[in-house]
């Protein structure tokens, strides 16, 4: 009976098939519309951008913005932060982060519940909520207007995130693995940095993303623990075209590309792993 | 032969327990994580605790004479219209953000959990929005919805829904709007994601079996559907709940809480006490509410999971 119905079911799908694409792309093309228009504006003259006529194209495309932001010595200085904020709290987080995801992946350690539990609930404590304390802990402890502030800060959210995903990426390693690593006489070390990491390397490099975008993006920590302007990352100077001259929109917009291009790109290259991961990190199947 | 059972004679080593062995072998990989998140999370929040029964200040910081006066802060934030109007404020945003961005994610996830082609390159490009940083998305926000260059109103008033230009971020009564339509932006794919994974364990032979038994589209959605999804509904919810009750970067860079507090939330409330105005007590009685806030969902979201786990 189902067999004589296949050869219809498939032209079926095959026509649900291309009304479910062409939806989609409709859909991809209104939603990410925002990003088109970031692009767009970047490109426009300031005769454009400050015209009451609105365009969506630019009419004499020009890169002077992008040069305006190029040509700033401010702004490298910005991005060099960002760069070293991101890159410090994904080294912390990983360093901290992995071996703990290790331990509560494939030991039966005591206490497991309760501190699975304690990776949990930090993952509801938001900037918001630690700025006040930790400013004035970090004060005491002089570490305002350093790099570890920011870094300390953004490393708490992200080390529990590592935990949560790693943890079901560890425990899906088959365990005739670590008996295989033993016998031929692996110690725990050994047979976690030679076996069990190069094992989940598709789960190290999303964490190593996800941890550095997680720097990448922070504004609250950055621009509270650290008021000097050339400490500041990229995210906390993104308004700096707002007063000088009225608002430079296609500075601002080629600003906030530059910004954006480190998620574009990692989308590009490890869309699925970090749609996995992410899905892995928000609950647990 | 006899030699295997014996004790060895030369090298006499305090022997373990290979479980328990293992155990602290465990315990080693997980300890500096565990330590390190105690420190730098509990310590605070238990600094903040103290911090919001005391009246601390930038001169009693300095000084070291800050006392404990008890529940004075929350009486004075309770009392206070500003603090109310921004408790209500988070509430809607959180109420309208949570509405909008649960019902076109789910929307998005019965699409996306199809199979066809395009289904996850789109599906992955969409969380670009929920990835990139949230000053930017503010930013963006900002421009779309100015008043006289700004992409809304140009579209509203050629579709003919406006027929003047909306003050969109100048007037208290529109503010709050644009500000939850550019964190729905952000809040969608991650809603659509994890409702796509959870449709997704939906096994396809109860929908056929569904469908030979003549089930109407709407009553697989209903009956089959509907309940299926009823962890990862709670959880996205619930999850949904905890990222926007704490809301700051948006508002921050988008309004600075703005026109006039209309959309002032918790945590941009808990900033400017303790940031622009040096109450530091302050800022962390307002920020306990937002914690016990965050709390209260937390540990029915916590139960879930653990529900799951066993």
């Amino acid at each position: 009976m189902k067999m004589r119905f296949r050869n219809m079911l498939g032209s079926r799908e095959a026509r649900g098939n291309a009304f479910y694409n062409i939806i989609s792309v409709i859909i991809a093309v209104i939603f990410l519309f925002p990003i088109y228009w970031l692009l767009m504006m970047s490109f426009k003259s300031d005769a454009e951008i400050f015209s009451p006529i609105l365009t969506y194209f630019p009419h004499d495309f020009t890169l002077e913005p992008w040069l305006l932001n190029i040509q700033d010595k401010e702004f490298f200085m910005s991005l060099r932060n960002s760069c070293i904020i991101a890159t410090m709290s994904m080294c912390l987080s990983m360093i901290i982060g992995i071996p703990a995801a290790y331990g509560m992946g494939r030991y039966k350690v005591p206490g497991k519940r309760v501190m699975l539990l304690a990776f949990l609930v930090s993952q509801m404590l938001p900037p918001s909520l630690m700025l006040t304390p930790m400013y004035l802990i970090f004060n005491k402890m002089g570490l305002l207007g350093t790099f570890w502030a920011p870094v300390v800060a953004i490393s708490s959210g992200s080390i529990p995130f590592i935990v949560v995903i790693l943890r079901s990426y560890f425990n899906s390693i088959p365990r005739s693995l670590d008996d295989a690593a033993r016998i031929d006489g692996c110690n725990a070390l050994q047979s976690f940095f030679r076996i069990m990491i190069p094992a989940i390397k598709t789960g190290i490099i999303t964490v190593a993303v996800i941890s550095f975008l997680g720097g990448w993006n922070d504004l609250a920590y950055s621009m509270t623990f650290n008021v000097m302007p050339e400490m500041r990352p990229l995210t906390a100077n993104i308004y700096k075209f707002q007063s000088k001259y009225g608002t430079r929109w296609n500075a601002i917009m080629a600003y906030g590309a530059i910004l954006v291009a480190p998620v574009v790109l990692a989308f590009i290259f490890l869309q699925k792993h970090i749609v996995g991961g992410l899905t892995a990190g928000a609950v647990k199947e | 032969m006899w030699g295997c059972l014996q004790a060895p004679k030369g090298r006499r080593r305090i022997s373990i327990p290979i479980a328990t062995k293992m155990k602290l072998e465990g315990l080693l990989f997980v300890l500096p994580g565990f330590l390190y998140t105690v420190i730098v999370l509990g310590y605070p929040l238990v600094y903040n605790i103290l911090l919001s029964f005391q009246n601390m200040d930038v001169r009693s910081f300095v000084r070291g004479t800050s006392m404990f006066i008890g529940l004075a802060n929350f009486k004075a934030l309770f009392s206070n219209p500003t603090f109310q109007l921004v408790l209500k404020n988070t509430l809607v945003f959180t109420i309208g953000s949570l509405v909008f961005q649960f019902t076109i994610g789910f929307a998005l996830a019965l699409l996306f959990a199809k199979r066809f082609r395009l289904a996850g390159p789109i599906r992955g490009s969409l969380l670009i929005a929920y990835m990139m940083p949230m000053s930017v998305t503010a930013m963006l926000g900002k421009n779309i919805f100015g008043v006289s260059a700004g992409l809304i109103n140009d579209l509203l008033l050629k579709i003919g829904l406006i027929h003047r230009p909306v003050e969109w971020l100048v007037s208290t009564s529109t503010a709050m709007i644009a500000v939850v339509a550019m964190n729905c932006w952000v809040g969608i794919p991650f809603n659509m994601l994890i409702l796509t994974s959870g449709l997704t364990n939906i096994s396809e032979s109860i929908y056929d079996s569904a469908a030979v038994d003549g089930a109407t589209a709407w009553q697989r959605f209903r009956y089959i559907t509907l309940p299926l999804m009823r962890p990862a509904i709670l959880a996205v919810l619930m999850l949904g709940f905890i990222y926007t009750f704490k809301a700051f970067d948006l508002m921050f860079v988008m309004t600075a809480g703005g026109p006039l507090n209309a959309t002032d939330v918790l945590g941009t409330y808990a900033y400017q006490l303790s940031f622009t105005k040096h109450q530091f007590s302050m800022g962390a009685a307002t920020g306990m509410i937002l914690f016990c806030c965050l709390l209260v969902v937390g540990l029915f979201y916590l139960r879930l999971i653990a529900a799951e786990e066993d």
